[in-house]
């Protein structure tokens, strides 16, 4: 009998082990491992971040009882603001960025030069990564400031009787500084999309009589929409979790979300700092919501899901 | 007061985690008879983390003195970081001491991390002398009077301006109202004020105070004081009285050196480093008609240093901070005074210092003890520090 129990038990092993097998045999691993490593790397810190937006901060403790005083103090102080101010500064930067950032990509990377000009070109782009961040920023305030460099020039040509107030510390500083320093952002990942395009590609749409622009619209963009994406995140994440510039250049008058959530890390108020956190999550998730279908709709195919 | 600084203090520690290591190999091979020389040459250290001007700029004429050199790790001044840094990371383990501003006392003594002082240690030989004002302060007990800390330094924190742009004469020691920071014509569009909450708000209620508004204790707002003060902030920053809201020691100086603005809210040293640029007697610090940002640092022992055997040196360490030749360094070069300012006299005169130098003391003995009959004392860790930091916000926001 239990020779019997134990065979049964061997067989009914062996199936399970089978099923597993089949299981893994017909999904792709890859997918499943991605997708575990996916739930516990990202899913998982997003569920506690967003599960300690319900607690609160009694004199630097967190108190663990579920309450809704940390979303309602969100609102009711307006600190809720910083999240639009910083989604819409960010906004800006990345279009303007794009404005400037793919005429120049496409120039270089398809304009007649010699590669060591080329070279240089790309050089200048990549040195400013190699220098602090905030050394380079605070340059600026000597050039923007009242007495700085540009109001000194504006006095002494008479163009202005008294210096230009909002050159520094508004919300012009914060988006000149921001566009400086994430230009290559933008760039590099366009430039290396459109390096890839085939000229002979872009002889066939001259031989069929396309225009430049509908050449540059219908076949240059959509085949370098990948790295125009690359680049957009980039710039865009970048500038959504800026501190340094909107620190140095805003003087304290453009409140943006990092700047938000050090105060609150001043008093340990880590609930708030995840609510801030959550908040802004939710509406990049609702801005990709709106973006998609506008995509898909404006005929960007390659950003379909779809095979 | 910039980011970050946690990035700095984790990458410090891992670095002395390193040392450490190393450091221990070392020690192995030196008992292996490898590198006696070595060993028996290293001065004894104090490791301490904590606000970098509680520092001397050169520990060697410490080391002349007692014979232990002490290793500082620089912390910021957030409170929070600092917090943090004990709770969280235990740098205790690490640490012997920790010097911040007064307050941290009250949560991290009563919770184990800092060891309660003992004032009959037989290195601890100046703390009889030293004054009630200092050692009894908030800045070394919490509210139940227990000894936590040793006091180091302080100073009555004011404004900076230039004379000329506020209308007093050059060296003038007449008191001025803070109404030159929040409202006035002259400085109007001109001010620079800080925009960390426990630096500035407290500042402003104390003007709101001499305005007719009551409060409890200006370092503790309650809810309804902080948004009384936050309602009064966001109307003259609307007003365009603030030209900027800084964030950093150095922005202090550079707004000072730049003339971007005639009036800031600043530590007393920011004047120092903008005079050494400007010019003598450029920028001054000002007496005030209501009072001041009075502030101290203190040192604590860590809780589990005691048990590494270090005691004595610590102590030794303690002890020198109490004295006269920490307390004339800190003041001829930061402009800080401290308790037993009299043994920092004493000590110039002895050392043969310059009679200027002398004087230069004795004056910051006398303006430290001027200012410090004023109120208020600033304070890291309010217990409405919460509803503070969040109306704070809405005052960023406006």
């Amino acid at each position: 009998m239990t020779t019997q129990t134990n065979l049964a038990e061997a067989g009914a092993g062996d199936s399970f082990l089978k099923g597993i097998s089949r299981t893994l045999s017909r999904t792709d691993i890859a997918f499943v491992v991605i997708l575990v490593a996916w739930i516990f790397i990202v899913v998982l810190p997003l569920v506690i971040l967003f599960a300690f937006s319900f607690f609160t901060t009694e004199y630097y403790e967190t108190v663990y009882k579920p309450t809704l005083d940390t979303w309602i103090g969100l609102f009711s102080s307006g600190r809720f603001e910083v999240a639009f101010r910083t989604l819409r500064l960010a906004l800006t930067v990345t279009l303007i960025e794009f404005a400037l950032g793919y005429p120049f990509a496409l120039w270089l990377a398809k304009a007649r030069m010699r590669s060591a000009t080329r070279a240089i070109y790309l050089a200048m782009l990549t040195i400013p990564f190699f220098l602090d961040t905030s050394s380079r920023t605070i340059i600026w305030r000597a050039i923007l400031g009242q007495a700085g460099l540009i109001n000194t020039i504006l006095m002494h040509t008479g163009l202005v009787a008294h210096p230009v107030e909002w050159l520094l510390y508004s919300e012009f500083s914060v988006h000149f500084g921001l566009i400086v320093a994430l230009y290559p952002t933008m760039v590099l990942p366009a430039y290396l999309a459109i390096s890839l395009i085939d000229d002979t590609l872009l002889e066939a749409s001259k031989d069929l009589g396309a225009t430049p622009r509908q050449t540059l619209t219908r076949v240059v963009l959509p085949l370098s929409l990948p790295g125009v994406l690359a680049g957009i995140v980039f710039t865009m994440g970048s500038a959504l979790a800026a501190w340094v510039e909107p620190g140095m250049l805003g003087g304290g008058f453009v409140n943006l979300l990092s700047n938000s959530i050090e105060s609150a890390y001043t008093a340990l108020r880590y609930p708030v700092v995840a609510a801030l956190s959550a908040f802004v999550i939710l509406l990049l998730l609702v801005l990709l919501a709106l973006m998609y279908p506008l995509m898909r709709m404006l005929g960007f195919s390659s950003l379909t899901l779809k095979s | 007061m910039d980011d970050k600084f946690s990035t700095t203090s984790q990458i410090e520690l891992t670095r002395r985690s390193l040392l450490g290591y190393v450091g221990a190999a070392a020690g192995a091979a030196a008992l292996a008879g490898v590198m006696p020389k070595a060993a028996s040459a290293a001065t004894p250290a104090v490791k301490a983390y904590g606000v970098p001007t509680s520092a001397l700029k050169d520990w060697t004429p410490m080391e002349k003195s007692i014979g232990i050199t002490c290793e500082l790790s620089g912390a910021n001044n957030d409170v929070g970081v600092f917090m943090r840094d004990i709770m969280a990371s235990d740098i205790g383990k690490e640490m012997d001491i920790f010097t911040f501003e007064s307050g941290t006392q009250n949560i991290l003594g009563p919770k184990g991390f800092y060891a309660r002082l003992d004032e009959k240690h037989p290195e601890l030989t100046l703390w009889q002398r030293t004054s009630d004002d200092w050692k009894r302060s908030p800045l070394a007990v919490d509210p139940d009077g227990n000894q936590w800390g040793v006091p180091m330094i302080g100073n009555a924190d004011s404004f900076g301006y230039f004379p000329a742009a506020v209308g007093v004469p050059a060296g003038s020691t007449e008191e001025l109202s803070w109404s030159l920071v929040f409202d006035d014509e002259k400085t109007h569009g001109r001010v620079a004020y800080g925009k960390v909450y426990a630096y500035s708000m407290g500042t402003a209620a104390l003007y709101l105070q001499s305005k007719g508004a009551t409060f409890g204790n200006l370092a503790d707002l309650t809810p309804a004081e902080a948004k009384t003060v936050a309602d009064f902030l966001i109307e003259r920053k609307k007003a365009g009285q603030f030209r900027t809201l800084y964030d950093a020691f150095e922005e202090q100086i550079q707004l000072l050196t730049n003339k971007e603005v005639d009036v800031i809210n600043c530590w007393e040293p920011a004047v120092r480093e903008a005079n050494n640029t400007l010019g003598p007697n450029t920028v001054f610090y000002a007496y005030t008609k209501e009072g001041y940002n009075k502030w101290g640092i203190a040192a604590y022992i860590s809780a589990q240093a005691i048990a590494r055997g270090n005691g004595d040196n610590i102590y030794k360490v303690l002890n020198y901070f109490l004295g006269g030749e920490y307390h004339a360094l800190q003041a001829r070069d930061r402009g800080y005074g401290g308790p037993n300012l009299d043994l920092a006299v004493e000590y110039a005169e002895k050392s043969g210092w310059s009679a200027d130098e002398v004087a230069a003391l004795k004056a910051t003995e006398e303006k430290v003890r001027k200012k410090f009959t004023k109120p208020y004392v600033s304070f890291t860790t309010p217990k409405n520090a919460s509803a503070m930091e969040e109306e704070w916000q809405r005052f960023l926001n406006a």
